[in-house]
């Protein structure tokens, strides 16, 4: 049995970064995530810190949030935050009403907005649709969500927190009614672990509601998928926003050499079950190409869905709920963190620690927007230059992924996981999306006996099949081509069966 | 802008395009395959399937849905196709082995078993199931092959890695074919005292020799010896293709290399040319028949649009298998997938059906409701379905 003070459920960004704020204040701590870091709404988001301008009029309070944050991760994340810039652009017919609105309110909440012509746009961003009317320049920044997990966690790490991924937690211990500790299943022995601690957070975003009924709680939910899709190529070098009310495919990230473009807005049920459709990928792809006309012939790679859990509302459109969030104290030693974006998860983290503090009449002050995030010296470890040396030992091509790579992640972190490869490395992130370097990541896995041979079949079928979730509705043009191809390596090459 | 006239100019340099062109060549035609590059077929494990669906194919053949291309072939041109291809292989010096009457299996880098039809003498000593021991040698570094995947799955098998001083799968294979090479490879391979009947490789063992290499390695270990086709680039698959287009050139045709067809000249229901271009210098190619071999979507010979499909040589109908949405099932393994039955229908005489062109055959993994996969035909319907457009096309001309 493993004792600590703060059991936090959720390797989300909040997760993550309340276990940093735990961490800088000295607070014993456990981390239980069920998946990988960044599994849920964090990694399926579009990557975009925002300035705030996208809620100034609908949402100024959450604005001012976004736009703190924002300026306090350029400042402690730099290696995981690209200051790309963002653009609201107006495209003929769009309102001036909202335009006017959009201006009186950043200034009224402080976020610099400056009006440029058309001409100026195009010089900034050469891809935009030459027949916008204006453009208005904020500071919206583009952010690695899953690097922002790990850089968080590093300071966990480096102070003694436990973490604890691949753990799903079945049970809530409790005493008397009150909340002691988890039981928590290993997602890959079966093992059970059990954690006691004074307080558990409950930072699961769209499955918080789940794990706060395991103590016999009740958290207020309305989950609304959104769904991005990934282009080959980097379109834009900033973000480009539409100069509107918040709609479908108004948002186009560009994140390394790719762009993220979303997104929809719809209620589902099942956090589990959330897919995204064809027609989200149809409109996405036409409401981005009129920003940026390229966006209708270009490559497109993967979609997928994220769920974002907001606050329960009475109001029927999701995009109209608040983008703020709250603690819930559910008064049994459980605390629940619901709602809030990625932009805002450290004021978040902050938020949910100075509650505890409070509640144990304890005095040391956040430290998490000082500190720079730690583990930001690694990040450049890795040029470009040092994977073209080892030219002939890259196992993933379109990302330029080396052997030693895969194999000093896999000595890291023990993993038995392509997924968690992928994340740390961007191997099988690039056209082909896997098609040729899974088949080597594995064989270099079961090589190292990180997974038995025997695995390595489920391990591939597996991914073949959770691989072409995100893909199946992009298939068209030469991401067709390329599917049909690694369909006829791995079903016609390599004879793979039908799984029984 | 040059003008070069021929009988027949066939579009797509794979097993398809150089099967009717060496079909039509050999009935003495003027005869030029136009090509972009190199076809799938170097992708391809370079046995040839026929039809996975029953222990004798030809009987499979007879059981695939009616709008399978195939039912447009007697049984009898699809085995003088299969046994004209032996013929010219062993005439090449790469002999295959296997009938038409009888599926076999490969071995294949996952440890499963592929069945196939006719496959490389290289692949002869392949197991047929798990009982054989089998001893695999692999080589440093070389990352499209790892030995652990078929070891998790058999009885009896175990492994050494060669350093070959290179470590990719063509670097590999031309260090076969240097004699030096072999007289310290051997050697190595003799003092490892194989204790198994029978001596794995992936399909690196030679760029054009194989067959001979497998041969010498048997003569002096007294082992059999097989090679198991891996992920691209495919040795078996390029010699195959190199094979191919020699026979080809043997029996006098010409190859135009690097030349996409830009566009074509018509009269009528006739079309009369197709434009090229090469070096940027447009060049007319005229002929009195033109077969369409480019083959299915990685080909080339298909493109997918988000609403439809197209062909672009000719600007053929293409027969579309619904929405975009049931191109693909939600299930990868399904084997199933709608896409698969996209392509040009073709009437009994392999012209497209629904064109106004009387001198377009068509042939191959182009054609509509092929389902390559599903039904396990893809050579052999390519070599089957190529001989008989041939057929058509000559009958046609003369």
């Amino acid at each position: 049995m493993i004792k600590t003070d703060v059991i936090i459920i959720g390797g989300g960004a909040t997760g993550c970064g309340i276990a940093r704020d735990l961490a800088l204040r000295g607070i014993p701590h456990c981390l239980v995530e069920k998946g990988d870091f960044a599994a849920g709404a964090t990694g399926a988001c579009h990557g975009l810190l925002h300035s705030g301008s996208r809620y100034v009029v609908s949402d100024p309070i959450a604005a001012k949030e976004c736009y703190d944050e924002n300026i306090i991760l350029r400042k402690i994340g730099e290696k995981c935050v690209e200051q790309t810039g963002g653009l609201f652009v107006r495209l003929p017919g769009d309102s001036k009403l909202y335009r006017e609105r959009f201006l009186r309110s950043c200034e009224e909440i402080g976020i610099p907005a400056e009006v440029i012509s058309s001409t100026k746009a195009l010089d900034l961003v050469p891809n935009l649709n030459p027949e916008i009317e204006e453009a208005i320049k904020v500071p919206d920044c583009s952010i690695d969500p899953f690097r922002l997990c790990m850089l968080n966690i590093a300071t966990s790490q480096r102070r003694d927190g436990i973490i604890f991924i691949r753990h799903k937690v079945t049970e809530i211990v409790k005493s008397h009614g009150h909340c002691i500790g988890v039981k928590a299943t290993d997602q890959v022995t079966g093992d059970i672990r059990e954690i006691r601690g004074n307080v558990i957070v409950n930072a699961t975003g769209a499955w918080s509601h789940l794990v706060a009924s395991l103590a016999g709680n009740e958290v207020p939910l309305t989950l609304s998928k959104g769904s991005i899709v990934i282009t080959n190529h980097r379109l834009t070098n900033m973000v480009i926003n539409r100069l509107r009310p918040p709609s479908d495919g108004d948002i186009v990230v560009p994140n390394e050499a790719v762009c993220l473009a979303g997104t929809t807005s719809l209620m589902v049920e099942d956090p589990d079950k959330s897919r995204i459709e064809s027609t989200e990928v149809d409109t996405i792809i036409s409401e981005a190409g009129r920003m940026i006309p390229h966006f209708n012939n270009t490559r497109i790679i993967r979609a997928f869905s994220g769920v974002r859990p907001l606050l329960k509302s009475q109001k029927s459109d999701s995009r109209e709920i608040s983008r703020g969030f709250q603690i819930i104290n559910h008064e049994n030693g459980m605390y629940s963190i619901v709602g809030g974006k990625l932009t805002t998860f450290r004021l978040m983290a902050e938020k949910m620690v100075d509650t505890i503090m409070n509640y144990y009449g304890l005095k040391t002050p956040c430290a998490t927007a000082e500190k720079p995030l730690d583990g930001q010296e690694e990040l450049s470890g890795y040029p470009l230059s040092k994977r073209l040396a080892d030219m002939k030992n890259i196992v993933c091509e379109c990302e330029l992924v080396t052997r030693q790579e895969v194999e000093r992640i896999i000595k890291q972190t023990g993993t038995r996981y392509v997924g968690d490869i992928q994340h740390r490395t961007r191997l099988g992130m690039g056209p082909c999306q896997g098609g040729f370097c899974t088949f080597r990541a594995l064989g270099i896995m079961h090589e190292k006996s990180i997974i038995s041979p025997e695995q390595s079949m489920s391990a591939l079928r597996d991914f073949l099949q959770r691989r072409f979730r995100g893909i199946r509705y992009c298939l068209w043009g030469d991401q067709l081509r390329e599917e049909q191809l690694v369909e006829y390596i791995y079903l016609g090459i390599l004879a793979m069966e039908k799984p029984q | 802008m040059s003008v070069i006239e021929y009988d027949v100019i066939i579009i797509g340099a794979g097993v398809t395009g150089f099967t009717a062109g060496t079909r039509l060549a050999e009935r003495g035609l003027k005869v030029a395959v136009v090509t972009t590059g190199e076809p799938t077929a170097c992708l391809s494990t370079g046995c040839i399937d026929v039809c996975n669906g029953d222990h004798n194919p030809l009987h499979g053949v007879t059981h695939l849905p009616e709008e399978h291309p195939f039912h447009l072939i007697s049984q009898a041109a699809i085995r003088e196709a299969l046994d004209n291809f032996a013929n010219a292989m062993t005439d090449m010096g790469i002999p295959y082995i296997g009938t038409p009457e009888e599926n076999r299996r490969i071995l294949s880098a996952l440890g499963t078993y592929k069945t196939t039809c006719m496959v490389p003498v290289t692949m002869q000593a392949a197991p047929q199931n798990a009982d054989d021991d089998i001893h695999i040698i692999t080589f440093s570094g070389l990352k499209d092959f790892y030995p652990s995947y078929i070891i998790s799955r058999r009885k009896n098998a175990s492994f050494s890695t060669y350093d070959a001083g290179v470590s990719t799968t063509m670097g590999i294979a031309a260090n076969f074919e240097r004699e030096d090479f072999l007289e310290t490879f051997i050697p190595w391979l003799g003092k490892l005292n194989i204790r198994e009947d029978k001596i794995a490789f992936p399909a690196v063992l030679g760029l054009e020799s194989a067959a001979k290499i497998v041969k010498k390695i048997e003569d002096r270990l007294k082992r059999a010896v097989f090679e198991i086709p891996t992920i691209p680039p495919s040795m078996p698959g390029r010699r195959l293709f190199n094979a191919l287009k020699d026979y080809f050139r043997k029996k006098g045709g010409t190859i135009y290399w690097a030349w996409p067809v830009a566009g074509v000249e018509k009269t009528g229901k006739i079309i009369e040319a197709v434009v090229t271009e090469s070096e940027g210098r447009p060049n007319s190619l005229n002929a009195r028949a033109f077969v369409l071999a480019t083959g299915s979507f990685v080909g080339g010979g298909l493109h997918a649009q988000r609403d439809t499909i197209v062909e672009k040589v000719f600007n053929l109908p293409v027969h579309v298998p619904g929405l975009r949405e049931t191109w693909f099932d939600n299930d990868y393994f399904s084997f199933n997938h709608g896409i698969g039955k996209a392509g040009i229908i073709v009437d009994s005489s392999f012209r497209p059906v629904g064109s106004a062109w009387e001198n377009i055959f068509v042939c191959g993994g182009i054609l509509a409701n092929t389902e390559i996969l599903k039904s396990g035909c893809g050579h052999g319907l390519a070599l089957a379905t190529g001989y008989a457009a041939a057929k058509s096309c000559a009958e046609y001309i003369r």
